[in-house]
């Protein structure tokens, strides 16, 4: 009774598989050619995703990845429609022919390589190492008998702990909220975060002027496209060539993180 | 589905418990001997201070007992470093505890010294002993050895609380855990980890309260009986 129903479900998911192959295949043979031809970009983005991306009480969208989405419809002569995604959707969408690209923070990783292609690194998302701006610090031995904060548990307290030199005090707290109180307070000196949040602080809190120091880790991201859809991604390439040549996504990138964008995207084949 | 619990993952931890259990017991340690040293002088100045003296340390006790720890911590290990002391957090934290046993103890040993009959102080007056003496043998001594139990309850109680600091950024044994947690997601053999620690930790930590007992209070080694 087990195997019976559970060949059915597979019978079944092959067949949908295949109905979706062959729509998308006959109505969007070319999804860049479709972008053209309907004078419009479909681009899923994630509302919640402050300040990347994010959604104000009017309604409005806001943040880097909304910029850059937008400067993107704009050098294309195309109307864009952003459409609202959360992180787990941002991928079906794109398969199920909801949006044509992802703009969404979306890490370029091996894993997803094998459902969606992407574009060159347009992007970064970092952990760094925080400090107030008067502060000179940039390598890991100046951490050395200081205090560097970092939320337990995190990605990013998984990093500093692994390349910490023997001596740095790593102290950990139990949110964002309180590493954040350690710094102002300056119980900590330092703060391992992304650079993101530190924007978010400094913004909230005027008086303080937190920087980005050391870059402990990078991960690139780049736009999501459909497997497949090779005009599109060249086309994407070529753009973000030419906007990393012309200084525009830098631009953008310090505008909200205070720091240049990383070797890793603007050397980036 | 049933849970199938993995002590190996957690147990290979073990220096980060270790080290979680020296930091708890360093932080009981040193806040219990100034807890008393701060309980015991309070509970003089409320039983035979001058007055001002004694409405301050009422505002003392009566504050802290009835404010959370976490927040009593926060504000002296944030607050202090914001007015540009800073201090290893280990040392705000104990800070943190003392201040906040100091309030409890201050309680209890003022009950015991009004618990000392007046009949005793005017008979150490006939034998002529001094006011320090008075103080020390007649007073605090046998005070002391009245509301022991209760201090050591409370002693214990203080042990268990410290695991609140972990909040305010201190690696002891409960933080320790967290850190554990978060690396296995094992949290159910985490927690029963520590539940097996801390009650060796309270029996250890009655144990050398009952051995400092009987150190302290000679009488009731050589006769066996309490007050």
């Amino acid at each position: 009774m087990g195997i019976s129903s559970h060949n059915r479900k597979r019978v079944s998911l092959g067949i949908v598989l295949v109905l979706i192959n062959m729509t998308s295949g006959i109505a969007h043979a070319d999804a860049l050619a479709n972008i053209i031809s309907n004078g419009k970009i479909r681009v899923s983005i994630d509302p919640a995703a402050q300040p990347y991306s994010s959604v104000d009480e009017t309604g409005k969208y806001a943040g880097s990845e909304v910029e850059i989405a937008a400067k993107l419809a704009k050098d294309w002569n195309v109307a864009l429609e952003l459409i609202p995604t959360s992180p787990a959707n941002r991928i079906p969408y794109l398969v199920t022919n909801r949006s044509d690209i992802v703009i969404s923070t979306l890490s370029i990783t091996d894993e997803r390589k094998k459902v969606i292609d992407f574009s060159k690194p347009y992007s970064a998302i970092q952990i760094v190492v925080g400090a107030p701006k008067t502060d000179n610090i940039s390598k890991l031995e100046d951490l050395v008998g200081k205090q560097v904060a970092v939320t337990r548990g995190s990605t990013n307290d998984a990093e500093i702990t692994k390349v910490a030199i023997p001596g740095t005090n790593i102290v950990r707290f139990e949110d964002d909220a309180t590493s954040i109180t350690a710094l102002l307070s300056g119980q900590a000196s330092y703060y391992v975060t992304a650079p993101a949040l530190l924007t978010t602080v400094n913004k909230k809190n005027p008086s303080t002027e937190i920087e980005p120091k050391i870059v402990l880790k990078t991960n690139v991201t780049g736009v999501g496209v459909k497997k497949g859809e090779t005009a599109l991604q060249d086309k994407l390439n070529q753009w973000i060539n030419a906007s990393i040549t012309d200084g525009s996504l830098n631009a953008i990138y310090k505008r909200h993180f205070s720091i240049d964008l990383p070797p890793e995207v603007t050397d980036a084949k | 589905m049933t849970y199938e619990f993995d002590f190996g993952a957690v147990l290979g931890y073990w220096p980060l418990l270790l080290q979680g259990t020296l930091t708890t017991l360093r932080l009981t340690l040193f806040s219990t001997v100034f807890g008393i040293l701060i309980g015991a002088f309070c509970a003089l100045v409320k039983t035979g201070g001058p007055q001002w003296a004694r409405t301050i340390v009422g505002l003392y006790v009566e504050f802290i007992r009835n404010t959370p720890l976490l927040i009593q911590s926060y504000f002296l290990i944030f607050g202090i470093a914001s007015m540009g002391l800073r201090l290893p957090i280990l040392v705000g934290a104990t800070i943190a505890l003392t201040v906040n046993i100091g309030a409890y103890t201050t309680e209890i040993v003022r009950a015991g010294i009004e618990s000392i009959h007046r009949g005793q102080l005017e008979a150490a007056e006939c034998l002529g002993l001094s006011k320090v003496q008075t103080y020390l043998h007649i007073i605090i001594r046998p005070a002391l050895e009245r509301v022991y139990p209760a201090l050591a309850s409370q002693y214990v109680l203080l042990m268990l609380a410290s695991s609140i600091l972990s909040s305010v950024g201190v690696e002891e044994l409960f933080g320790m855990s967290n850190r554990i947690q978060s690396d296995t997601f094992r949290n159910f053999e985490v927690f029963v980890v520590l539940g097996i620690l801390y009650l060796i930790l309270a029996v250890v930590v009655r144990a050398g309260f009952s051995l400092l007992g009987l150190a302290l209070f000679p009488r009731r080694r050589k006769l066996g009986t309490s007050l």
